[in-house]
């Protein structure tokens, strides 16, 4: 791909900075939880993923819009990569997920509505991925996971409910308790670090397919 | 106009995007004025295409095709009308029989007969004399006749020789997607006129 | 409206295809059997257990049973040109999607119209006096199963490994039907003493016309070439 532009490296760096910062804070700076001991720490790695994994399939919403209003290939590329980048954060929340569950409620799987959407995310994700490695010609590609990133949006919020509904019926929800300011502030560090780690990613991604797309269109030439 | 050339030369395609099954990949082309990229609803109203497998439902009758075709025209299915084009095409006697157990002349003739039962301004013929016989050949002639007295316009595509070919006002040959009209006559087709880079949409 | 003949037309085109050859409608039927006998093998003995989760299992067979029937949805044209030889004609392609919709849910609801009281005949369920709250999860759940379906059918029509696709793309989007559907049944089944099947029944009815609305929408977009 070549050596780094400088917009990559200066993220890159603010990244692995922020990251080793939030980590350091949210690993030994903040006092571990009185009630789960130690565990409760992943929830610093583990809300900041799932908040990415579902802000990354919101930029494929709304990349897969401007695809199809406009048919511009960059639209498609930003939503393709994102698409990526999202799949790594959803199974790494989906991991993080189940190491907390197990200690803590003796299970490695909860029917908790956030965690359930999330699985279901990586299956919209999945499917996304799936169908674009089977379309070969670039604009039905692009066309096509448009759509698919259109309607799987457009169903996140209703599965959302769905097992919302589901869940309350069957127990009660719990009730949120008021986060102490520590907490909440080794979060939104944390957050800021994935963040810019997605950040990060994309802009190398981007890069790479943009670099992919004229790969093909000078072997079609060729062809 | 006939168009003619090997096999692979994009006769089939250029028919396709006329009729507006394909899209441009580059430049526009206008039939009876209207846009292939922008109109291309109000150019499949006045089109016909007859491609070498023919749109047909193998568990309907004839008279039934036809009903769906003019149906999905937008037409009131008139049995006077099927029962003509039946008959026209010599079909009459198996109308109620289903498609299945029609040979493949017998098929060939019954596509050309949803041509029959539409009103249209341009007719769009894909190889019409495959898997005809000397007399289902005659019949492809007399309706291409037929059109061109009605003023439809008929741009056909064939590599086989017949009539209608040799009689044709105009012919182009296509080569590996290139179109190359040639001068044997000053009249050009009334209704169907190409512009765009190479003088033919460009083929994907 | 022209639409809606154009969409008449093809629901029967294909109606009557599939009264003439029943070759979706018995492969259909069969496999829902199939599987609702699977279920009683299973769990067999236990008939409480049985009727408490009827169903679930019911949703189960109906479920893949029109996964079967939504990949033969546009797979009758092909023989006939494929998709083509309805695109060739002039009128909004949304007839289409209606037609095919509209097709698929008349040939999915006779089905259950069989598969449910078999169901209550395996699972020794009384189901008459609860008809009417079945008959409405069936027709909000079939309308929803196949809104989307219909769809996910025509997008992945033409792609390779479609058989893998179309599952793998609806499931997700179907989700909300089959846990709204299958709550619904289920607590109809057992008598519904707080009301709580009508919220599920909403969540059915919204996520009907929300997809309704957005498949009709995009529909062209999917068939353009």
């Amino acid at each position: 791909m070549g050596p780094r532009t400088t917009v990559e490296k200066t993220l890159g760096i603010l990244a692995l900075l922020s990251m080793l910062v939030g980590s350091y804070v949210g690993l030994v700076v903040v006092p571990a939880d009185a009630a789960q001991g130690d565990v409760q720490r992943l929830m610093y790695v583990h809300v900041p993923a799932a908040w990415l994994a579902f802000m990354a399939f919101f930029i494929v919403f709304v990349m897969s819009v401007l695809y199809l209003i406009q048919r511009d290939a960059r639209w498609d590329r930003v939503a393709a990569s994102s698409a990526e980048i999202g799949v790594v954060f959803t199974v790494v929340t989906l991991l993080l997920g189940m190491m907390w569950g197990k200690p803590t409620w003796g299970v490695f799987w909860t029917w908790d509505p956030r965690l359930t959407t999330t699985a279901i995310l990586l299956a919209i994700y999945v499917g996304y991925g799936a169908l674009r490695s089977f379309a070969d010609d670039e604009e039905k590609r692009a066309r096509w996971s448009a759509i698919v990133g259109v309607i799987g949006f457009a169903n996140v919020p209703i599965v959302y409910m769905s097992v919302t509904w589901w869940r309350t019926l069957h127990q009660p929800p719990s009730s949120p308790r008021s986060v102490a300011p520590d907490i909440l502030w080794t979060l939104m560090l944390n957050l800021a670090a994935f963040t810019l780690v997605y950040a990060y990613l994309m802009v190398r991604r981007i890069r790479l397919a943009k670099l992919d797309g004229e790969l093909e269109k000078r072997m079609a030439y060729n062809a | 106009m006939c168009l003619v050339g090997p096999n692979g030369a994009g006769k089939t395609t250029l028919l396709k995007l006329v009729a507006t099954l394909l899209r441009p990949s580059g430049g526009d082309a206008h039939v009876m004025g209207h846009s292939l990229r922008n109109d291309p609803d109000e150019i499949r109203m006045r089109t016909g295409l007859l491609t070498v497998r023919g749109f047909l439902y193998d568990d309907l009758s004839a008279a039934e095709n036809l009903h769906f075709t003019m149906r999905m025209a937008g037409l009131r299915p008139h049995r006077d009308v099927i029962a003509r084009a039946l008959e026209r095409i010599g079909l009459a006697e198996v109308a109620d029989n289903r498609m299945r157990t029609f040979s493949t002349g017998m098929r060939k003739r019954l596509a050309l007969g949803q041509l029959l039962v539409r009103p249209i301004e341009v007719a769009l013929l894909d190889e019409p004399y495959s898997g005809l016989d000397a007399q289902g050949m005659r019949l492809v002639d007399e309706v291409v006749s037929e059109f061109k007295a009605a003023g439809t316009t008929v741009l056909l595509a064939s590599h086989q020789d017949g009539e209608a070919v040799r009689e044709a006002e105009q012919t182009g040959i296509l080569r590996k997607g290139h179109l190359e009209i040639l001068p044997e006559s000053e009249t050009l087709s009334r209704h169907l006129s190409v512009g765009g880079p190479a003088g033919a949409p460009e083929v994907e | 409206m022209s639409v809606l003949r154009r969409a008449w037309a093809i629901v029967w085109k294909d109606l009557l295809i599939e009264a003439r050859t029943k070759q979706s409608f018995n492969a259909m039927v069969f496999f829902a059997a199939l599987v609702l006998f699977i279920f009683s093998f299973a769990l067999g003995p236990d008939t409480e257990l049985l009727q408490r989760v009827a169903g679930g299992l019911l949703w189960v067979g109906i479920a893949f049973t029109g996964i079967l029937s939504l990949s033969r949805t546009y797979q009758n044209e092909e023989t006939s040109g494929g998709l083509e030889g309805l695109r060739a004609y002039p009128g909004d392609p949304r007839a289409i999607y209606v037609g095919k919709l509209l097709g698929n849910i008349v040939l999915l609801l006779m089905v259950e119209a069989i598969l449910i009281p078999a169901a209550g005949i395996l699972f020794q369920a009384n189901l008459w006096p609860h008809a009417l709250g079945l008959a409405i999860v069936s027709i909000l759940g079939t309308i929803g199963f196949s809104l989307v379906g219909t769809f996910y059918a025509a997008l992945t029509v033409n792609l390779r490994a479609r058989e893998v696709m179309l599952p793998l793309l609806l499931f997700p989007a179907l989700v909300p039907v089959l846990l709204g559907a299958v709550n619904a049944t289920t607590l109809i089944l057992e008598g519904d003493l707080m009301g709580e099947a009508v919220v599920w029944l909403r969540v059915l009815g919204a996520f009907d016309i929300i997809f309704f609305v957005i498949c009709i929408w995009i529909f062209p977009i999917a068939l353009e070439e």
